[in-house]
C-alpha cells in the first residue's frame, strides 16, 4: 500500500501549491497547531476517502491562512487548515 | 388488494438531491420532528400507492456509518433496529465513487435496498457515463437512473420498491471481497458472534469490531467480553501485517472495491465544458474577488429584505389595526376588551409581522443561496475568520441569519457538527442585531444623531461579538474541530423544494415563537390594566435612571422589549408622547438606550429557541448573562461618552 523511496518527498498537504497533486501517505493525529483535533478526525477524512494512497490534488487554497479545497476520488472538499496540516502526502512529480 | 403499511427510508450523502426526491414522493404530506432525544431533524412523510400507505422516512445526509457523528449513528440503528420494509439509498452519479462506498456499508447491514442513481444528467456533463445494468450486477440490487429535479424516476424507483417489497429481494447482496488477511479475520470473528443475539448482522458487528467502532464494542462487551478482547488481537495482527491500522485498511479495502465497481460501471464521454458555472465557481471563491463578491451578495440580499419586509410589515400592521375598532364593538372597552386586544391580538399580530414581512423572504434567499451552493463557498471563505471566536467557517451562516431573526439562527447552529459548537454558535448570534433591533439602531440613533453614528454602533457589535466569543471560547471545555465540508457544483436550485423548506421552517418559528409571544403580550397587559406599571418603572428606576442616566419609563419599555425588539422604540414613543425623540432625549441617552436594547436579552422567542435547542439551564445563563452585560456596558458607555461631550 506504502512505497517510500528516497527521492520521494513526504510533506503536508499545506505544502502543496494549488493545481499540484499528491498521494496521501498518512493522517497524523495529534500534530500540529491544535485545531482539527477533535474526536475522529482521522475516520471522519478516510470515510471522504482521504486513505493512504489515494490521490489528492489542491484545487485552492482561501487566504489568511483558511481552509483548503481539494479534489479527491471525484468529490470537492473543503477541509480546515489545522486538519490539512495533518495529512501527509507524497508530491508526484 | 388489503390496505398495508410499509416504510421506506431514503439513505445518501449529503447533497445527492434525497430531500428533491423525497419532495416528489411526498408531496405536502410531510412532517418535519426530531429524532427521539436528539437534535437531529427527523423528516417524514406519507404517500398512497398501489393500495398501500407508505411512510417516508428521509435518513439525515450521511457519507458513513461510522460513530463520528450523531447522524450516522441515528442512521445505522435506525436501519437496523426498526428495520424499513426498503431502503433507497440515493447516490450522486457524478461522484460515484464516493457515494458507493456508502452504499457498500448499507449492503453490510444486509438490509433489503435499491439505489437510485440520481444526477444521471450531472455526470454525463461531467463525462462519465454509467451502465446501470452492470452496476446492477456488480452491486446485486436494483438500480433505478433518476434525475429527480426533473422527476425522471420517480415513479419507477417508487414501483421497483414496491416489487422489493412483495417479491422480497432478489438474491444475497454482493459481499464486499475484503483482502484476504482482513477476510478470514473477519470470517473467523462473525462465527463467535454468530451464537449472540444482536440487532447488527453478525458479519457487520464483526467489521466494526475490527474497525474499533466504540459503540458496538460497548454493547458487545455487555454480553461477552471474550469477543472484543479477541477483535483487539486480530486488530493487532492486521496492524503488524500492513503497516496501519485495521480501521485504516478496511476503510482502504472498502473504497478500492466502491473505486473497482465505479470504474467497471462507468465509461469515459467527453465532457460538455460548464462554463457558467466554472467561471462562477472561479470568482465567487477567488482570493481577492471573492470577498467583494460576498460582501456585495450579502448587502443586496439584507437591502432587499429589510425593505421588502418594512413595506410589507407597515401593510400588514395597519391591516391588523384597521380591525382594532370591529374587536371593539365586539368585545367592548372593558378589561377583557383590553386583554384580548392588547394582549392576545397584538401578540399575534407581532408575531405575524415579524415572521412573514422578515423571515419568509429571508429563508427563500437562504434556500436558494444554500440550493445553489453558494453558502458553501462562504463558509470556505469566512472560515478563519470564524477561527478567531473558535468556530469554523459553517458557524457564519447562521450568524448571518441572525441580521435577520435569531430565532431561525438559534436553531440554524445545528449545522455544527458538536454540541460545543452548537452552544457557541447560538451565544455569538444571539449578540447580531437582527431586524427588530436595525429598527432601533436605525430609528433611533440613525434618525436623530445620523447614519455614521448609527454604523458605529455596527461596528462596535461586531467587536463585541469578537470579544465576547473569544471569551466564551477560551471558557468552554474541548477543543474546537476544523471545517470538513463538501463543495458541492453550482446548480440550479429547485424551487418547489427551497419554497417547501421555507414553509417547514415558518411553521416551526410560529410553533416556537407564538406561544410565548402571546403569552408575554398578555402578562404585561395585564399588568398594564392593573396599574402595575409605574411602580414596576419605579422600582427599576436605580438601573435605568441612576446608573444608565435615562427617562425612568424606559424601565418600562425595556420590558416590552423582552416580547420584541421593536416595541421599546415603539413604546418610548406611546409613552413619551413624541415621536421625535430628539426632544426628549439627548444624543448620549440614545446611544445608552440603543446599546441597552441591542444587548439586554434575547428576546422571548429566542430564549425559547434556546431552551429547546440546550435546555433551560444554559439558556437562563445566557439570558442573566446579557442581561447584566448589558446593563453594564450602557452604564460604563454613559459615563464615558459623558467625559468626551
Amino acid at each position: 500500500m506504502e512505497k517510500r523511496s528516497a527521492e520521494r518527498l513526504e510533506v503536508p498537504l499545506t505544502a502543496l501549491r494549488d493545481g499540484e497533486t499528491g498521494i496521501v501517505t498518512s493522517i497524523k493525529a495529534g500534530y500540529g497547531r491544535g485545531l482539527g483535533r477533535g474526536w475522529g478526525f482521522e475516520k471522519r477524512l478516510m470515510d471522504l476517502g482521504l486513505t493512504p494512497g489515494t490521490r489528492v490534488t489542491v484545487v485552492r487554497s482561501a487566504p489568511f491562512h483558511g481552509p483548503l479545497e481539494i479534489l479527491v476520488r471525484g468529490s470537492r472538499l473543503a477541509l480546515g487548515r489545522g486538519m490539512a496540516e495533518r495529512i501527509f502526502v507524497e508530491i508526484e512529480k | 388488494m388489503t390496505k398495508r403499511k410499509l416504510v421506506i427510508a431514503l439513505a445518501g450523502n449529503a447533497n445527492v438531491g434525497k430531500s428533491v426526491i423525497f419532495n416528489y414522493l411526498t408531496g405536502l404530506h410531510q412532517h418535519i420532528g426530531n429524532w427521539p432525544g436528539k437534535t437531529v431533524e427527523r423528516a417524514e412523510g406519507t404517500l398512497h400507492f398501489k393500495g398501500y400507505t407508505i411512510d417516508i422516512v428521509d435518513l439525515p445526509g450521511i457519507y458513513s456509518l461510522s460513530t463520528y457523528s450523531l447522524e450516522e449513528l441515528i442512521s445505522r440503528k435506525y436501519i437496523a433496529v426498526e428495520r424499513p420494509d426498503v431502503v433507497i439509498n440515493v447516490v450522486d452519479a457524478s461522484v460515484l465513487e464516493r457515494n458507493l462506498f456508502f452504499t457498500l456499508q448499507l449492503l453490510e447491514l444486509e438490509t433489503p435496498m435499491l439505489l437510485a442513481l440520481n444526477q444521471m444528467d450531472m455526470a454525463k456533463r461531467k463525462g462519465t457515463e454509467i451502465d446501470t445494468k452492470k452496476l446492477e450486477k456488480l452491486l446485486g440490487i436494483p438500480v433505478i437512473p433518476t434525475v429527480a429535479i426533473k422527476g425522471i424516476g420517480i415513479f419507477q424507483l417508487l414501483e421497483k420498491a414496491i416489487e422489493i417489497i412483495e417479491k422480497g429481494p432478489k438474491a444475497k447482496h454482493a459481499e464486499l471481497k475484503y483482502g484476504e488477511e482482513v477476510k478470514e479475520r473477519i470470517a473467523k470473528l462473525t462465527k463467535m458472534i454468530e451464537r449472540l443475539q444482536f440487532w447488527y448482522p453478525a458479519r457487520y458487528v464483526a467489521i466494526k469490531l475490527l474497525e474499533g467502532d466504540e459503540e458496538i464494542e460497548r454493547e458487545v462487551s455487555r454480553i461477552d467480553p471474550q469477543i472484543v478482547s479477541t477483535a483487539k488481537k486480530l486488530d493487532d495482527e492486521i496492524e503488524n501485517l500492513h503497516g496501519h491500522s485495521c480501521s485504516t485498511v478496511i476503510t482502504s479495502e472498502r473504497y478500492e472495491a466502491a473505486g473497482c465497481i465505479a470504474r467497471e460501471a462507468q465509461k469515459l464521454v467527453s465532457p460538455i465544458k460548464p462554463t457558467i458555472e466554472e467561471g462562477l465557481d472561479i470568482i465567487t471563491t477567488h482570493k481577492i474577488m471573492g470577498y467583494p463578491i460576498m460582501a456585495f451578495s450579502l448587502l443586496l440580499m439584507f437591502y432587499s429584505i429589510f425593505t421588502f419586509g418594512h413595506i410589507a410589515s407597515e401593510l400588514l400592521s395597519n391591516f391588523f389595526y384597521g380591525l382594532k375598532p370591529l374587536f371593539a364593538s365586539l368585545l367592548g372597552t372593558g378589561i377583557v376588551g383590553k386583554l384580548v386586544w392588547g394582549g392576545v391580538i397584538e401578540g399575534v399580530i407581532a408575531g405575524v409581522t415579524i415572521a412573514l414581512p422578515y423571515i419568509v423572504p429571508f429563508y427563500i434567499i437562504l434556500y436558494f443561496l444554500e440550493d445553489l451552493g453558494y453558502l458553501s463557498r462562504v463558509a470556505f471563505l469566512m472560515d478563519s475568520a470564524m477561527h478567531k471566536i473558535g468556530l469554523h467557517g459553517k458557524a457564519f451562516i447562521p450568524i448571518m441569519l441572525g441580521y435577520g431573526c435569531n430565532v431561525p439562527a438559534c436553531l440554524g447552529c445545528r449545522i455544527m457538527e458538536t454540541e460545543r459548537e452548537r452552544l457557541l454558535a447560538a451565544f455569538v448570534t444571539t449578540l447580531v442585531p437582527c431586524a427588530a433591533r436595525t429598527v432601533i439602531i436605525l430609528g433611533l440613533v440613525g434618525q436623530f444623531m445620523g447614519i455614521q453614528w448609527a454604523l458605529m454602533l455596527y461596528v462596535f457589535d461586531l467587536l463585541i461579538i469578537f470579544i465576547l466569543g473569544r471569551l466564551a471560547f477560551r471558557t468552554l471545555p474541548e477543543e474546537p474541530i476544523a471545517l470538513i465540508m463538501e463543495m458541492p457544483d453550482y446548480r440550479l436550485p429547485h424551487l418547489k423544494t427551497v419554497l417547501k423548506q421555507t414553509w417547514f421552517r415558518l411553521v416551526e418559528f410560529i410553533k416556537i415563537a407564538f406561544p410565548l409571544i402571546v403569552a408575554g403580550s398578555l402578562a404585561l397587559k395585564l399588568a398594564e390594566v392593573l396599574g402595575l406599571l409605574e411602580p414596576i418603572a419605579t422600582l427599576l428606576s436605580p438601573v435605568t435612571v441612576v446608573w444608565l442616566g435615562l427617562p425612568a419609563i424606559t424601565g418600562i419599555t425595556l420590558m416590552f422589549g423582552v416580547l420584541r425588539k421593536e416595541l421599546t422604540l415603539i413604546m418610548l414613543a406611546t409613552l413619551l408622547g413624541t415621536t421625535n425623540f430628539a426632544q426628549v432625549l439627548t444624543p448620549i441617552q440614545m446611544v445608552v438606550f440603543t446599546l441597552v436594547a441591542m444587548f439586554y436579552i434575547p428576546c422571548v422567542a429566542t430564549i425559547a429557541a434556546l431552551v429547546r435547542e440546550f435546555g433551560w439551564k444554559k439558556a437562563l445563563f445566557i439570558t442573566l448573562f446579557e442581561i447584566v452585560f448589558a446593563i453594564s456596558l450602557g452604564g460604563v458607555a454613559l459615563r464615558l461618552l459623558a467625559l468626551t461631550a
